[in-house]
């Protein structure tokens, strides 16, 4: 980079390329699902507790209120947004992952530190389709998951990912 | 070095020991083995091959096989005594058998009979390519930890124990499932055993012995090996009042007072009692009351942290052992308990330096070397501090010789973070108190919080502002030779510097506000130290041009450089396209 330096080109010279992949749009739905039922048990609860104990409402009206005003946001707006931004890809050089929503997060494991690599299917996932990708390597905060991949396309990638980190020498640390 | 010349000569016989093969079926039996020690604790180092043991399940010891010291016999045989005078006290003492006593008693010999069994059943054995320890008798266990996972070696004896001349020996790998415990060798052994799990000492370990050869021949490869130890560090007196002057001094006094308190007051004593009398509480008003009592604490608590240091880190070492390539660190210290623990320089990773707010005046540094590939939660091993803490300067000049290439990343100029960085640090300091005081002042609207307490949080904003500026001024990064430098923190400001090689993945981080200033959080994630370093709120093209620097090869798959792209230079990310799969 010292021809940048050279140039005293201060402004963006420099960007994160976005990855090349969508997730499936099926993401949208498995996550709004996710969001409705992880509401329905959190508020159910904290209603339950505010109808039968009175002496707790002082405590927990503001909480409730806060806690309703979140998942309604998780409900209609997180998920398409979280599609609008999520994005990976996989090369023969690395794995590459952009996540997030409020906060962005840009992720990227060469092959030849990549330790494991899992597919992991809940139940609403193995429903609609979906698969999740875990790449793990010897820092756990280097941990790459791709939630919300075609389950066939995560199957072929996970393979293929296989075949390459075989064919990589080196212990990954 | 006078040490090794010293211990070699008296543990050569050790090593060489050769097994007695000699047919003593009956060296199971305790009576036996107990009535057989006494010639062979003469000689001393013979205990380390024991006879072989045919009628039990161990293999016999022209296998590499040792036992136990003898003397945990004595140990034990001295505990079933007491056991049985204390049993004997419980029932005699009153009309009334005592049956705390007694079943105290009643435990003891259970105990003392139980360690009698294991150190009848214990046999480990040093290999050059691993160490096995077999022990227990209804469950049996069989454990084998390869060698070049062992990194500490500790050897520590209780009080009757060092009487006997006995030592506990931990070998710890870094993981907790894999450590052994050798309770209790002669302390030559011990010495032995800690020599002998030396990096690059391999060598030394005797082969299985030949059973037909019986003549033992000293193999002089140890004394050569030990010989190749260079000197870092070693024990200052300089080092003592940077390492016992603490602001949390007074604890160290207060907290065994505390533990005190409880049993004392089953006798009848009434501690806080007894030292209100002392200092004579009631007439004073409560701030001179708090202000002597510290002032009697502290100099107290610097004297018990004083000892502790001493008997922690006296006759420290640090030193540089082995032949190339197969070099390690060692630290020794420790006057009652010896610590060893080594560090291959092969897994060496970096350096990290943290300096306490508190004392930055005196320019005190605390100082780890990175090293990679065991647990994160492995103890003194791997995330333990190097060396006791010192001055900064004494730090920089030691962190040269620690790292094997010689270099001096942690002195390099590091990059200033946007002001922005400052501003947002600013604004937290600001409204993070201010967002508490609002979710208090809800609940003090709804009743549950009483009168203005909703206020406090607000009265902490003269000192977070401080904090806000030292946390700015804290940041900064550059990328120097072969590694990259990271410093951040308030309480403590920690400079890390690590080599290029052993990132595994960056992680880019952007929150709104910060995409809004463009600015970016970069992590380095590593197999060495705390496996994940951060560089907070870098400028964009400071964080690419940071990850560009350090990873060149790596940032091609995912950094665009539009200049390149514009002057119609070779794209790079085409070549990667093509071996893109998905």
């Amino acid at each position: 980079m010292a021809r940048l330096r050279h140039h005293g080109r201060m402004e963006a010279s420099l960007t994160l390329r976005p990855p090349r992949h969508r997730l499936d749009r099926r993401f949208i739905t498995w996550r709004t699902l996710q969001a409705v039922l992880w509401s329905i048990g959190v508020l159910g609860t904290l209603g339950a507790i505010w109808g039968y104990a009175e002496s707790a409402r002082p405590y927990l009206g503001p909480v409730i209120l806060a806690v309703a005003v979140t998942y309604a946001v998780n409900i209609t707006v997180m998920p398409y947004a979280r599609y609008r931004t999520h994005r990976w890809e996989a090369t023969e050089d690395a794995v590459y992952a952009l996540s997030g929503w409020l906060t962005r997060e840009w992720k990227v494991v060469p092959i030849s530190r990549i330790q494991s690599i899992d597919t992991e299917i809940g139940p609403l996932q193995r429903w609609l389709g979906l698969a999740s990708i875990t790449v793990t390597t010897a820092s756990s905060e280097g941990k790459i998951t791709i939630e919300g991949v075609d389950a066939k396309i995560a199957e072929e990638t996970v393979d293929r990912l296989r075949e390459v980190t075989a064919a990589t020498p080196g212990d990954a640390t | 070095m006078s040490g090794p010349a010293h211990d070699s000569s008296r543990s050569t016989p050790a090593v060489v020991a050769a097994p007695e093969q000699s047919g003593s079926d009956d060296m199971s039996e305790l009576t036996n083995a107990s009535s057989s020690s006494a010639p062979e604790r003469s000689g001393g180092d013979d205990l380390s091959e024991p006879a072989g043991e045919p009628a039990g399940p161990v293999p016999v010891d022209d296998q590499g096989w040792r036992r136990l010291s003898v003397r945990v016999v004595w140990l034990d045989l001295v505990r079933v005594v007491i056991s049985l005078a204390t049993g004997y006290l419980g029932i005699v003492v009153s009309d009334e058998p005592v049956w705390a006593l007694v079943a105290g008693a009643c435990g003891g010999l259970l105990t003392a009979l139980l360690d009698l069994r294991r150190w009848q059943t214990t046999r480990y054995r040093i290999t050059p390519e691993r160490v096995e320890m077999r022990t227990g008798w209804l469950s049996r266990k069989h454990r084998t930890v390869s060698r070049d996972r062992i990194r500490s070696v500790d050897s520590s004896a209780r009080l009757l124990q060092r009487l006997l001349g006995l030592r506990t020996v931990h070998i710890g790998s870094g993981e907790t499932e894999s450590s052994f415990k050798l309770d209790a060798l002669d302390h030559r052994h011990a010495a032995l055993v800690q020599r002998e799990l030396m990096p690059g000492s391999s060598a030394a370990v005797l082969a299985p012995p030949d059973p037909a050869s019986a003549d033992p021949v000293p193999d002089p490869v140890p004394v050569a090996r030990m010989a190749a130890e260079t000197v870092i560090a070693r024990f200052r007196r300089s080092w003592i009042p940077l390492n016992v002057v603490s602001v949390w001094a007074v604890f160290a006094i207060a907290g065994p007072l505390f533990a005190l308190n409880w049993p004392l007051r089953a006798l009848g004593v009434d501690l806080p009692e007894l030292g209100r009398d002392l200092i004579g509480w009631d007439g004073r008003g409560p701030v001179a009351n708090i202000a002597l009592v510290l002032l009697i604490a502290y100099p107290l608590g610097v004297i018990a942290t004083t000892v502790a240091f001493l008997l922690e880190n006296g006759n420290f070492q640090l030193v540089r052992t082995g032949t190339a390539p197969d070099t390690a660190l060692v630290t020794r210290r420790g006057l009652l308990t010896t610590r060893t623990v080594q560090r291959t320089d092969s897994r060496m990773r970096g350096i990290a330096v943290a300096e306490p707010l508190v004392w930055r005046w005196l320019r005190l540094a605390r100082m780890k070397a990175l090293s990679s590939g065991l647990g994160a939660a492995a103890g003194e091993a791997t995330g333990g501090d190097i060396l006791p803490r010192i001055r900064l300067a004494e730090a920089h000049d030691l962190a040269a010789e620690i790292l094997p290439d010689g270099a001096r990343p942690l002195e390099a100029t590091l990059a200033r973070h946007p002001r922005g960085a400052l501003t947002r640090r600013l604004g937290m300091a600001l409204y993070g108190p201010a967002l508490v005081s609002g979710v208090m002042l809800v609940f003090t609207l709804t009743g549950v919080l009483p009168g203005l307490w909703w206020l406090l949080p607000l009265a902490l904003i003269p000192v977070t502002l401080p904090l806000a500026v030292v946390a700015y001024r804290s940041l900064g990064h550059a990328v120097d030779g072969d590694y990259l430098v990271v410093r951040h923190g308030i309480g403590h400001r920690r400079t890390v510097a690590l080599q290029r090689r052993a990132v595994i993945g960056w992680t880019v981080q952007q929150s709104i506000f910060q995409r809004w200033g463009g600015r970016m959080t970069v992590g380095v994630a590593t197999a060495a130290g705390a496996r994940h370093y951060e560089s907070p709120d870098m400028s964009e093209e400071q964080a690419l041009t940071f990850i560009t620097k350090a990873t060149p090869d790596l940032a091609a798959a995912f950094v665009l450089d539009d200049y390149a792209e514009k002057s119609g230079s070779p794209n790079r990310t085409a070549t990667v396209s093509a071996n893109h799969f998905r």
